[in-house]
């Protein structure tokens, strides 16, 4: 985006006199007052190519069409987008885009968001002129995973310049000239970056395909859920796609507080987990399952028949979930709180400023703005002590995440050392083998609640779960029902009910509101403006 | 004042590409002024009043360019000499490269005294080997005779200047697409604003100019800008070198005065059209201009004459045709080079020269239709204007004026099943095989 300073600008749009900060491009000031440009080769998060020309409009400056993405406004400028020079230009290059395009819509994965058949549908001519063979250009594997459907490339150089730019890798470039111009990587060296996922999103076109979502649903066919990453602390924000109740692909949401446009491939592909075949569906007890309705009762019982009970909480937990177990062990005497945190990864960060985090989990802020800071340090010794002496008779543990590890070699060992446990767990695995109860959890990305970031920035998560794909109740339901039987609750709430409660019991959280964090999230320093009781309980 | 050649006057004998031969005949004397007794401000209003015009192409001003460098930047400043010559037709730069390098060295220092640069490149056609091994030969030559280099010729004056070889891309003859290539990447133009004189190679000002509008610059300090501005039209004066090649009887290189008449150029110098043949048609600024007719050659070769005649001098490359010609064929050939040559980041360049070579290529093997030749004009229409550079513009330029100049030979090939070249080797046809030309 371009610079701007707070000096206006008075110009003319359309004919009429309009102002702006001074720097902005046209194209940006345009949209300012409602006017949108279209564009292929610009990116707000890209240097400006100035290549595609689809952005062209009519100047007093200038006997040519001009471009609006490059060309800034200034005192005095009068622009058309509208003219018929400015529709001459613009119909001029969508006759040029598709000459040679392919029009493989019906096979094209990009199909129903592709920026070519949207400008197509609202400026191209709706008949060819074209009476050639079209050009033929390479197909092929440019890395592990993302293949080039080269007839499909309108050259914007969008991914090129990611790669530049952005990731800083450089894979990419375009071979050849002319109208045999098409993306490709140097011998031998595919395209395989952490980030290199954010190049097939903002290719305009189906050139850049995901292998891994190649032909895996139409677009138009899935259902959208705005929420954010589990994958670390950084906590980008995200579109989580499924069909029919199944996650297809992970797509970034901008939020230039967290990750700009961008996410890492981590992220992106680190949702498989959901669908493995170890994962835990099912309560069970040593005696046998227990139906999905009687789960909160097992989970009562046990409870109440425990003297003294240890919590192990997981930074995967929303601050919703924490909060009604910081509820439960406050009404519990002998009671106490711990965490576990996964090992930490390495940190990666990139040229274009993206980070992502060395602490592979999303919410260690929440846990101990929640629980203390120490909840991860002398808590965690204490409770290990505890289990190795004997001295608590129940775990109740929350082993979230991808799962696969447990809760980690050290606690894994001590959960299977404690003479009760209750097992919160996403796999099946060792830790839970001969628990007392085990109940499934729910992953990152069927969770509902809030999550803090690394920059102690509260975001709200969605569940993509659909409600016909909820065979087995959250911790959400199960914590609170549990609470209800304890006589600690009246009835359940929604994750924004309950949030309401953390924010009304704790400081730190005092003020904030589901609606009031929007989708971008807020900083948890950042108290919003008094907006009247929201809060949508249920 | 009778017409002296600056360029050729002594191309024919032997040594005259040396460093002694160039002396004897007062080489470097402006160069040694410029640098011990020249103003740079006094340079630039020299050239500026002598009206120089770029030989490259565009025939900007040259004083007037180096005007738009600021004067007060901590950037280095460069000169990039244009030395791509790749303009179809156009062949003169070279012969002052091959034969009469130290001319354009001395222009060099001339040009970097006035706008105060201390490294010059001349970024030279990759095809040009022997010119740029002589070029290369008289760079050495001058560094070790204290021409260039650190107190070129006893003054306090540094001036580095290096040769770069391209690799053979039309493109990069775009003064923004040599920058690019002079600087490791792809020969590719960029976007203007900014221009080159503030924002050019490596980020800092430089000057672009082409070979022969730096040769100029000696010249106009030893007769002075007034006696520089009487030779041919005033608005663009000086003496010329006009290539002409094609259907005559002695192509070449001619050293004439700015504004010699085109039929002159090509009765008298060129040795009038070949084999007693009749002239059909002459594009006169390299192929990137406006085809003129047999009967619109009664015009001066000198900038304003040929745009009031509705082309341009551009590279001042003159290329003949004879009455044998098919027009079909000649757009063929010319679409195929800007197809070629297209660097293909524009939309419009990118598609259209491609598209334009297509339906050449059909008309000419007996596909065309008779609407294709409105086809081509609205093809170059959409075309103009509407990219980076100007390569779209130059492709447009000869497609629209030769189809709509020669709708007969069009009419005739779309009629006849293709080109008479198409029909004579396929006789038997009716048009249709999927071959080329
Ligand atoms: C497609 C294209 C090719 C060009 N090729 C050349 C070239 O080979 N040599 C040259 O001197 N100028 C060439 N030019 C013109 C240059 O961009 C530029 O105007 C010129 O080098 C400036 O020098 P001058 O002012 O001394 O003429 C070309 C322009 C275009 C658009
Ligand atoms: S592959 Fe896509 S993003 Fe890259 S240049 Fe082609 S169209 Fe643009
Ligand atoms: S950086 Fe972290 S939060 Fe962002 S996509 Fe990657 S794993 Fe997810
Ligand atoms: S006009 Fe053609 S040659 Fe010039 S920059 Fe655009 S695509 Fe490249
Ligand atoms: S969006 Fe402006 S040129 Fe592509």
């Amino acid at each position: 985006m371009s610079d701007t300073s707070n000096e206006l600008i008075s110009w003319n749009l359309n004919g009429e006199v309009v102002q702006n900060e001074s720097g902005m491009t046209i194209m940006e000031a345009a949209k300012a007052h409602g006017i949108e440009i279209p564009c292929f080769c610009y990116h707000p998060g890209l240097s400006i190519a100035g290549n595609c020309r689809i952005c062209m409009v009519e100047s007093n400056r200038s006997p040519k069409p001009i471009i609006s993405c490059s060309e800034r406004i200034a005192e005095g400028l009068e622009i058309q987008t509208d003219s018929e020079k400015a529709v001459d230009a613009r119909d001029s290059v969508m006759e040029f885009q598709l000459i040679n395009h392919p029009l493989d819509c019906p096979v094209c994965d990009k199909a129903g968001e592709c920026v070519l058949q949207d400008h197509s549908y609202e400026h191209g001519p709706d008949r060819s002129r074209f009476v050639e063979d079209k050009n033929i250009r390479h197909t092929k594997e440019l890395g592990p995973t993302i293949d080039i459907w080269g007839n499909r490339c309108i050259v914007c150089t969008r991914c090129v310049r990611f790669c530049d730019e952005i990731s800083g890798t450089s894979e990419l470039c375009v071979v050849e000239r002319g109208d045999r111009s098409v993306v490709d990587v140097f011998p031998g060296i595919p395209i395989d970056n952490a980030m290199a996922g954010n190049t097939v999103d903002i290719c305009p076109v189906g050139a850049l395909i995901s292998t891994d979502f190649k032909y895996e649903a139409r677009v138009w066919n899935m259902d959208r859920t705005t929420s954010v990453c589990g994958g670390c602390s950084r906590g980008c924000n995200v579109e989580v796609e499924a069909l029919d109740g199944f996650v297809k692909r992970l797509m970034p949401r901008e939020n230039l507080d967290v990750n700009d446009w961008w996410m890492c491939d981590h992220g992106r592909y680190g949702w498989r987990h959901l669908y493995a075949d170890s994962r835990q569906v099912t309560a069970q007890t040593t005696e046998g399952s227990v139906l999905p309705a009687e789960a909160s009762k097992a989970l009562q019982q046990t409870l109440e028949s425990s003297s003294s009970t240890g919590f192990l909480v997981d930074p995967f937990m929303t601050c919703e979930e924490l909060h009604l177990v910081k509820q439960l062990a406050d009404s519990m005497t002998g009671s106490r709180v711990a965490g576990w945190l996964p090992a930490d990864g390495t940190e990666e960060s990139f040229p274009g400023g993206f980070t992502i985090s060395a602490a592979k989990y999303p919410n260690r802020k929440g846990v101990e703005e929640i629980f203390g800071a120490d909840v991860f340090g002398s808590a965690a010794s204490t409770l290990l002590n505890d289990i190795a002496s004997g001295s608590v008779d129940t775990v109740v543990a929350f082993v979230g995440g991808h799962g696969f590890d447990g809760a980690g070699a050290e606690w894994n060992a001590a959960l299977s050392s404690a003479k009760n446990r209750v097992v919160f767990t996403t796999q099946q695995g060792a830790w839970s083998e001969g628990a007392h109860l085990v109940l499934p959890a729910t992953a990152p990305l069927e969770k509902e609640g809030v999550w803090i970031n690394e920059d102690n920035r509260a975001q709200r998560v969605r569940s993509c779960r659909s409600l016909t794909d909820q065979n087995f109740p959250s911790e959400l339901v199960i914590l609170q029902e549990v609470q209800a039987h304890m006589e600690l609750r009246s009835r359940s709430l929604s994750a924004a009910g309950v949030f309401r409660e953390l924010s009304e019991s704790s400081s730190a959280f005092e003020g904030h509101s589901h609606s009031s964090l929007g989708d971008h999230g807020t900083p948890l320093s950042q108290k919003p403006a008094a907006v009247g009781s929201e809060g949508g309980e249920s | 004042m009778s017409f002296r050649k600056i360029f050729t006057q002594h191309i024919h004998e032997e040594k005259c590409h040396s460093l002694s031969f160039y002396q004897k005949n007062g080489g470097y004397e402006q160069a040694r002024k410029s640098l011990h007794d020249w103003q740079p401000d006094d340079l630039i209003e020299t050239v500026k009043a002598a009206n120089l015009r770029g030989r490259g192409g565009a025939g900007f001003p040259t004083g007037v360019k180096w005007g738009f460098v600021p004067k007060n930047t901590d950037k280095p400043k460069y000169l990039a000499v244009n030395a791509d010559e790749s303009e179809p037709g156009t062949f003169k730069d070279r012969l002052i490269m091959e034969k009469n390098p130290h001319l354009l060295l001395e222009g060099i220092i001339i040009c970097c005294k006035a706008v105060g640069i201390h490294h010059a490149y001349i970024y030279i056609r990759g095809e040009f080997v022997f010119a740029a091994n002589r070029l290369q030969n008289a760079i050495d030559r001058a560094y070790s005779e204290g021409i260039l280099g650190e107190n070129c010729l006893g003054s306090d004056f540094t001036l580095d200047v290096t040769l770069h070889r391209g690799a053979g891309a039309y493109i990069c003859g775009e003064e923004t697409g040599m920058l690019s290539s002079l600087e490791g990447d792809r020969g590719q133009p960029k976007l203007k604003p900014p221009f080159p004189a503030v924002e050019g190679l490596f980020g800092c000002p430089t000057v672009v100019n082409n070979v022969e509008t730096l040769a100029n610059l000696p010249y106009i300090l030893e007769i002075g800008a007034e006696a520089y501005g009487k030779i041919g039209p005033e608005k663009s004066p000086g003496p010329k070198l006009f290539c002409v090649s094609g259907h005559v009887e002695k192509p070449g290189v001619f050293e004439l005065p700015m504004g010699i008449s085109l039929r002159t150029l090509i009765d008298e110098h060129a040795g009038g059209v070949w084999k007693g043949r009749k002239l059909k048609a002459v594009i006169p600024g390299g192929s990137s201009a406006h085809v003129l007719r047999a009967d619109e050659c009664d015009v001066d070769m000198d900038i304003e004459s040929l745009a009031a005649a509705g082309t341009m001098l551009g590279s001042a490359g003159v290329i003949v045709m004879d009455e044998t010609t098919c027009m079909v064929d000649a757009l063929l050939n010319i679409m195929r080079f800007y197809h070629h040559e297209s660097c293909g980041q524009c939309t419009p360049c990118r598609e259209g020269t491609g598209w334009l070579e297509k339906i050449a290529h059909r008309i000419a093997i007996g596909e065309g239709r008779m609407e294709d030749m409105d086809l081509v004009t609205e093809v170059c229409d959409r075309m103009v204007g509407k990219t980076i550079c100007a390569l779209a513009d130059a492709a447009a330029f000869p497609a629209e004026s030769i189809v709509n100049k020669f709708r007969e030979d069009f009419v005739a090939a779309i009629e006849n099943g293709g080109s008479p070249a198409w029909i004579k080797r396929h006789p038997a046809s009716t048009g249709g095989a999927a071959t080329h030309v």
